[in-house]
């Protein structure tokens, strides 16, 4: 019997292993064409997602309301399509026409539109669109912020009218950032959860490409969308791979495009040679935030005197920090230096200066200045161990802390005294609203207050680039004034492309987590 | 009353399987509170920092919509009961977990059945060898390598075989267990998984080979060996019949309790692997704070470990008369 019991349990255990070995084939996988894996690659451009920071899970396609990557934008479009500055459009799916006074929007939608599955694209879905965008909660804060100001949409026929209740001058180029999403398709989905759609695993999409094959955790490939009405890509095939780690998938040829700031992965991408890096000026903040006080009335006394929060600034060498980065410029405001908008103010790095501006403003040298930051990458720690060092020098007792979760511990808990963060801004009026009174995070740290306020609607109200920048040059001397916040520099981002593309001539990349004109039909397999 | 053999192993049976009901729910209790503890607010990873200062109203939604804003007993319960349904809940991204894991389970089970399966083939063997030629140049080259196969972190040997053979000479891919548009899903299937089950199966390799070896060892020290040595049994005999068989037993057990650590150690590989089974469903779920994925995640690691244990004692008590099954 024992024996019998053995062999039973034995072969129920081997069994047990092997039965469970293997995947399962997705009853739902289309089939594929029969070449050769390496053919089918050779024939493909090929992309990457990262499921490792966070920006896409490897169960669906990310969705482009919060950031554009390449494959959504080869699938997705938008009303207008914007140049590589982000600020100049033209029509896409739509033209537009704006009133004087800035408040009302014609937009007429292009006639004979078809999403990928043969139903036509009108005005009907981009009034969805805004209005589920409306309700979104994972969605990019430029549409919250834009889509805000919309009182009234009106459809007659193929043309969209739009009321505001106040000017924005930025509406248009965040439209053209605005995916239109079929609402025949997801007119019943929960807008608080829209991008956990099961529509993203097999969307139905506007652009050149429409989904041919989605392997979940591995890939999906897409393919040319056949009501597509404008010029039809010279590449037939595409295969976007979830990795975890963008640097191993370049160096074994699974990537084609690519885009990164990091040191270690310009580094290891221009180590490669298989690529042509593209170097792209964009509004990557990378700043400090002193913490003072809270809507709720507690108030960190150390930092509540502005001369102790401009001396610890100069007290470290930002020129030295922005070494770490390939493409870094240092910044003393929310305007870059290189804008005809820059206010010319700068702070400047003397230690000594800065301890005896520390001492002269009854700064307690005894305590210990607490700094928090949450970017975990090496390159970060660096650069919190080099500020430390820096305000050591000064005379402080400093203490760092690498935050798991820095948007509760910066605006929540707030143990700190200076914090560090990133920001990657469509526009300079992004870095601004910070500084609203209403805004739901930073208020817990800069106490409501509502001295830029008027200046912030001025500045998104402002459509003449004269007015734009004597607003900007004020809100760039209030700043400067009070130190909330302060910008250490821009990271500028590289934009990588596999060597065994040809790309037409006058391509100019714009900030890769947003949507441009790159006269995509034209690219080529080499 | 007198119970035979068969009837106190289905007791003893399922006396084991009960008692794993209240491990679970205690391990289930820890995890859920320990999360909790972490201070860890999920919609921060869920939304960005831009979204959370601009569209409060949405976000308060979104957290009610999610249970998030419920006492976190009331949250706990609620989780177990969905679980008792068997359908397992939702992630916090909006997918099914039950629909998550069928796919990613069987993902990691092939990594860990086959490193489990190549292992114990190859450590037993070169453990016996190591053992019948000790001092020999497979017992030397056997040792070294245990050594090093334990001393080597994982990941770290992972790294090592994507460079060299992924990258250096594109023999097998770096990422993913599946390529677009493969004609053969059984050869692809080799050269995808060959790296990471050789990065699993070296470390369990060097774990096994030292402990038949000396498994082996002390059994061929043994009298009835030499008994049987004297009978004038032919040696190849004695190596299997008398030696290997009961070094056999205690190996067994240990290769029984690698299972959970194969299945534990995949969460590592995984990632370096961009391999998508349940190991890497739990690191994205970890850095995306997604709790109820890895809550699942945790149990089911968990549950391998306790249905793991539960065979050795069921193994035990079948091959070691002395264990006693109790009344």
């Amino acid at each position: 019997m024992k024996k019998v019991f053995a062999f039973l349990m034995s072969v129920v255990m081997a069994l047990g292993v092997f039965a469970s070995c293997g995947p399962q084939q997705d009853s739902d996988s289309s089939e594929n064409s029969g070449t050769s894996a390496p053919e089918f690659e050779e024939s493909s451009l090929k992309l990457v997602l990262s499921t490792a920071d966070g920006s896409s899970t490897d169960d669906r396609i990310p969705t482009p309301w919060y950031n554009r990557n390449m494959a959504t934008n080869l699938m997705f479009r938008s009303l207008f399509i914007a140049d590589s500055t982000l600020t100049s459009v033209k029509p896409d799916l739509a033209d537009y026409t704006i009133s004087d006074d800035g408040l009302i929007y014609e937009i007429t939608v292009k006639d004979g539109l078809k999403w990928s599955d043969g139903e036509p694209l009108t005005a009907e879905d981009v009034v969805f669109s805004i209005k589920t965008a409306q309700k979104a909660a994972s969605i990019n804060a430029i549409y919250t912020s834009a889509f805000a100001k919309i009182t009234d949409m009106v459809v007659e026929g193929n043309i969209l009218t739009i009321k505001l209740a106040e000017p924005y001058a930025s509406m248009v180029d965040v439209l053209a950032q605005f995916a239109i999403l079929p609402k025949h398709v997801l007119k019943d989905s929960d807008p608080l959860t829209i991008d956990s759609d099961p529509f993203w695993q097999h969307p139905v999409t506007s652009g050149f490409y429409t989904i041919d094959e989605f392997k979940v955790g591995n890939y999906f490939t897409l393919k040319p969308n056949e009501y597509y009405e404008g010029e039809p890509p010279k590449i037939k095939k595409v295969t976007v791979s979830f990795v975890t780690d963008y640097v191993t998938a370049a160096q074994s040829g699974i990537a084609d495009y690519l885009h990164g700031n990091a040191t270690d992965i310009v580094e290891a991408l221009r180590k490669t040679q298989k690529y042509t890096a593209y170097e792209v000026d964009v509004l990557f903040y990378k700043y400090f935030i002193f913490n003072m006080k809270g809507i709720d009335g507690k108030e960190n006394a150390a930092m509540q005197n502005v001369a102790v929060r401009k001396a610890i600034i100069e007290a470290i060498d930002r020129a030295a920090l922005t070494l770490l980065y390939p493409n870094a410029s240092v910044l003393n405001s929310g305007v870059p230096d290189s804008y005809d908008a820059y206010n010319g103010f700068s702070y400047q790095f003397d230690a000594e200066q800065a301890k005896e501006d520390l001492k002269a403003a009854g700064y307690d040298f005894n305590r210990t200045f607490k700094i928090c930051y949450y970017n975990n990458d090496q390159t970060s720690t660096d650069l919190i161990n080099i500020v430390a060092y820096y305000l050591g020098q000064a005379g402080l007792k400093v203490e760092t802390t690498l935050s798991n979760d820095g948007t509760t511990d910066l605006f929540t808990t707030r143990d700190y005294d200076l914090g560090f963060k990133g920001k990657s801004a469509f526009s300079i009026e992004e870095w601004y609203t910070e500084y609203l009174s209403s805004d739901a995070l930073f208020a817990n740290i800069f106490g409501g207050d509502t001295a830029f306020d008027e200046l912030v609607a001025e500045l998104f109200a402002a459509t003449e680039e004269e007015k734009r920048s004597e607003v900007l040059r004020q809100l760039q001397a209030l700043e400067q004034e009070k130190v909330y916040k302060v910008p250490v520099f821009t990271v500028g981002t590289y934009v990588f492309v596999s060597n065994r593309l040809k790309l037409p001539q006058d391509v100019r990349f714009c900030n890769p987590l947003y949507s441009c004109d790159l006269n995509f039909s034209n690219w080529e397999i080499a | 009353m007198c119970l035979n053999w068969s009837e106190k192993m289905l007791k003893f049976v399922i006396k084991k399987l009960l008692l794993m009901i209240p491990m679970l729910l205690l391990i289930s209790m820890i995890v859920f509170f320990g999360l909790q503890l972490t201070g860890i607010d999920p919609l921060n990873f869920m939304v960005s920092p831009e979204t959370l200062s601009a569209n409060a109203g949405n976000i308060d939604a979104l957290r009610e919509s999610l249970g998030l804003n419920a006492p976190l007993i009331v949250q706990y319960f609620r989780w177990l009961g969905i679980c008792l349904t068997g359908n397992l809940g939702y992630s916090f991204s909006g997918a099914p977990i039950a629909e998550t894991i069928a796919v990613r389970l069987p993902y990691t089970l092939e990594l860990a059945g086959y490193s489990l399966i190549l292992s114990a083939v190859i450590g037993i063997g070169i453990g016996l060898i190591s053992a019948i030629r000790q001092n020999g140049i497979v017992d030397y080259a056997g040792r070294i390598f245990a050594v090093l196969g334990q001393a080597v972190p994982q990941f770290l040997v992972g790294i090592i075989l994507i460079q060299v053979f992924s990258i250096q000479l594109g023999w097998f891919p770096a990422a993913n267990r599946v390529s677009p548009g493969a004609a053969n899903p059984f050869w692809d299937g080799f050269l995808h998984l060959f790296l990471p089950v050789m990065t699993l199966t070296i470390g369990m390799v060097a774990v096994l080979m030292r402990y038949a070896r000396n498994t082996m060892l002390d059994v061929l020290k043994s009298d009835y060996i030499k008994t049987a040595r004297s009978k004038g049994i032919p040696e190849w005999k004695v190596y299997l019949k008398h030696g290997f068989r009961n070094a056999l037993k205690p190996v067994l057990v240990i290769t029984m309790f690698r299972i959970p650590m194969l299945i534990g150690g995949s969460v590592v590989i995984e990632s370096v692997f961009s391999y998508p089974g349940i190991g890497l469903t739990m690191t994205n779920a970890i850095t995306s704070g997604d709790y109820p994925v890895v809550l699942i995640t945790t149990l089911i690691i968990a549950a391998a470990m306790l249905i793991c244990s539960f065979m050795v004692d069921v193994l035990n008590a079948l091959l070691d008369p002395r264990v006693r099954l109790g009344e």
